[in-house]
């Protein structure tokens, strides 16, 4: 555990880090550490976004390599959820689904750089 | 991010409690003011993933932060918003609410650190004991019925009648007038009055939508019930178990235990069936109760006036600190925390006592999605043991569920809305479908003003989705309607 990337969220004033073995994370693997080190739960009821806080810029792909001793900016946020208009329907269930979410950060097989000892 | 909105665009967000039950915040912002409403936590998730969705809000620009009362799911993210955050605005709520909130919160840090040091890292709380002692001072206390005005924000506080110091505020920003029930009931109960009409009308009513288009059984049906089913069971030789909150609705239900206990005296006083309490807190808490008597209804005043005793200091019930000085040899009932049965010691005595036939369930609050309680109504053949995953435990007692929570069903909402006669409505606190289908009653029910300047339009966003509304001259026009 050799190095570290500070993530700090939209909301908090101090940054808290992430610790990990090698030059640096992909940003798939940086939301799964930081969804696990906060017992975010399975991610299917929010979204996880992260920004280099310089350029307020996201980091939208997962295969980005975020460099060991960078500062990320974390945003936790409902899920995207697209409202099904459609079909003239009188129910007052409101049909949706969600269609952006970060559950694929918590049920994806964690990289072969990462700590090993995950569970599956 | 958003486009520029117009100098008299009203805006709303919620950052929780939007199409669901839990961790109530909401932001107001209109003409450069910006008020937050509540910071809750949601009850069925931990740690971060509890909290509404601040990094969706720039926190900095909130001027003040009204707290509706103490429940969890309305105040407890608040030392976190004060520490944490760079939330830099001023906080309000209710004499009693701070009083009960002090307790309820170091017990809340206490517990949640207990229930999750597993292997993992000890910083799991949200904030810290001196977190919470810090910010504290800085929470200014308010009287009902007194217009504050703080940074050019004039807000008064009226009875919800939910639990002791629930208050709506009515908010008067440059001349529009905002009313956020909070969590409120209609009903007269043992000892609290029931929510206020404010006097002056609201342009924009954010109300409460629990309970949707649900109709309550009339609250005489629903006591006899409760303690029918309590004496039966105990008659067998049965255990009966209540989830409850620990303040609030506890002391209303304590108040008809005792009543009752009184009344049957011979078969169930004496010790025959004992009635605990297990909660330490409440205990701490009785002192807050006699404080704010003068802020219940005449009936209960009437009792501390002319038994000179606390009314909440029971004859038929003892507090217990915890279940270590629990002999459990026979029948009782037991009231206990936590009301949705996550953990603790509600939690501890459901493992023991549900592998058993004649031993009673009895959920009497609002149970939130995900929770055990919500589960347990399901009556599931096993349940899974909290503190150890691997294991499930048969579920053979009886389960049964006699609403006494403190929220207005459809037809006390419905009158209350049309006295309130605000044109925009935005529905919070409310699962997805019972907010749908009040949405659709509402506007259903309103139905004959469309297309005219008197039209009532109804919202219920979801978490993080602004509404946005114009009231560019619509001032003038409501004024002289009135
Ligand atoms: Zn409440
Ligand atoms: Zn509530």
């Amino acid at each position: 555990m050799s190095s570290t990337i500070f993530y700090r969220w939209k909301s908090q004033r101090e940054p808290s880090r992430i610790l990990f073995d090698g030059t640096g994370l992909t940003v798939f693997d940086l939301k799964r550490e930081i969804i696990q080190e906060n017992k975010l739960g399975d991610g299917v009821d929010f979204q996880l976004r992260i920004y280099n806080p310089d350029t307020d810029e996201e980091y939208d792909e997962d295969q980005t390599v975020i460099a060991r001793s960078s500062s990320i900016i974390a945003r936790r946020s409902p899920a995207a959820v697209k409202i099904n208009m459609g079909g003239g329907s009188t129910s007052n269930r409101t049909p949706h689904k969600m269609i952006g979410n970060a559950a694929r950060y918590v049920t994806g097989r964690p990289r072969v750089f990462n700590t090993t000892s995950k569970r599956p | 991010m958003s486009s520029q909105l117009s100098n008299t665009s009203f805006k709303f967000v919620a950052l929780g409690a939007g199409n669901e039950v839990g961790r109530s915040c909401h932001i107001l912002s209109y003409k450069g003011k910006t008020i937050m409403l509540d910071a809750g936590v949601h009850p069925a998730y931990q740690g971060m993933a509890s909290l509404p969705f601040y990094d969706d809000y720039d926190l900095s620009t909130v001027d003040i932060l009204l707290i509706s009362h103490f429940h969890l799911d309305h105040a407890a993210s608040l030392p976190y918003v004060m520490q944490r955050t760079n939330f830099k605005g001023r906080v309000f709520m209710t004499h009693p609410t701070k009083a009960i909130y002090r307790w309820l919160l170091r017990d809340f840090v206490r517990v949640t650190s207990i229930g999750e040091n597993s292997i993992l890292d000890k910083d799991d709380n949200l904030y810290t004991d001196e977190d919470l002692v810090e910010s504290f001072d800085r929470i200014e206390t308010i009287d009902f019925h007194s217009t504050v005005e703080a940074n050019g924000i004039k807000f008064t506080a009226f009875h919800a009648g939910h639990v002791l110091g629930a208050a709506m505020f009515q908010i008067e920003i440059a001349g529009l007038k905002v009313l956020f029930t909070g969590d409120y009931s209609r009903e007269l109960d043992r000892h609290l009055n029931s929510a206020e009409v404010p006097p002056l009308p609201s342009d924009v009513l954010i109300v409460e939508s629990t309970f949707g288009t649900a109709t309550h059984e009339p609250r005489l049906n629903r006591e006899k019930k409760l303690t029918q089913i309590i004496h039966s069971t105990v008659a067998k030789g049965g255990r009966v178990l209540m989830p409850v909150f620990a303040l609030g609705r506890a002391q209303e239900l304590m108040l008809i235990l005792e009543e009752y206990w009184t009344q049957h005296a011979e078969e169930l006083a004496s010790n025959q069936v004992p009635i605990y309490y297990a909660s330490d807190l409440a205990r701490k808490c009785m002192n807050v109760f006699q404080t704010y008597v003068n802020m219940m209804n005449d009936d209960i005043r009437k009792k501390f006036r002319d038994s000179q005793t606390n009314p909440f200091i029971f004859k038929h019930i003892s507090y217990l600190k915890n279940l270590d000085e629990f002999q459990d040899f026979g029948p009782s009932v037991m009231l206990a925390s936590p009301g949705m049965l996550q953990s603790g010691i509600s939690r501890d005595l459901l493992e023991k006592w549900c592998p058993e036939e004649k031993n009673l369930v009895l959920i009497t609050g609002y149970s939130v999605e995900g929770t055990m309680a919500k589960y347990i109504m399901l009556e599931p053949d096993t349940i899974p043991s909290v503190n150890n995953p691997d294991l499930t435990i048969p579920r053979r007692c009886q389960v049964e569920e006699i609403s006494f929570a403190a929220h207005v069903d459809f037809q006390e909402n419905l009158e209350f809305i049309e006295k309130i006669n605000a044109t925009n409505i935005i529905l919070v606190h409310g699962e997805s479908n019972p907010m749908g289908r009040l949405k659709s009653a509402l506007l259903s029910n309103f139905a004959s003003l469309k297309g005219t300047p008197e039209e009532v339009h109804v919202y219920n966003p979801r978490n993080s989705v602004d509404v946005v509304l114009e009231y560019k001259g619509v001032k003038v026009a409501k004024a002289l309607g009135n």
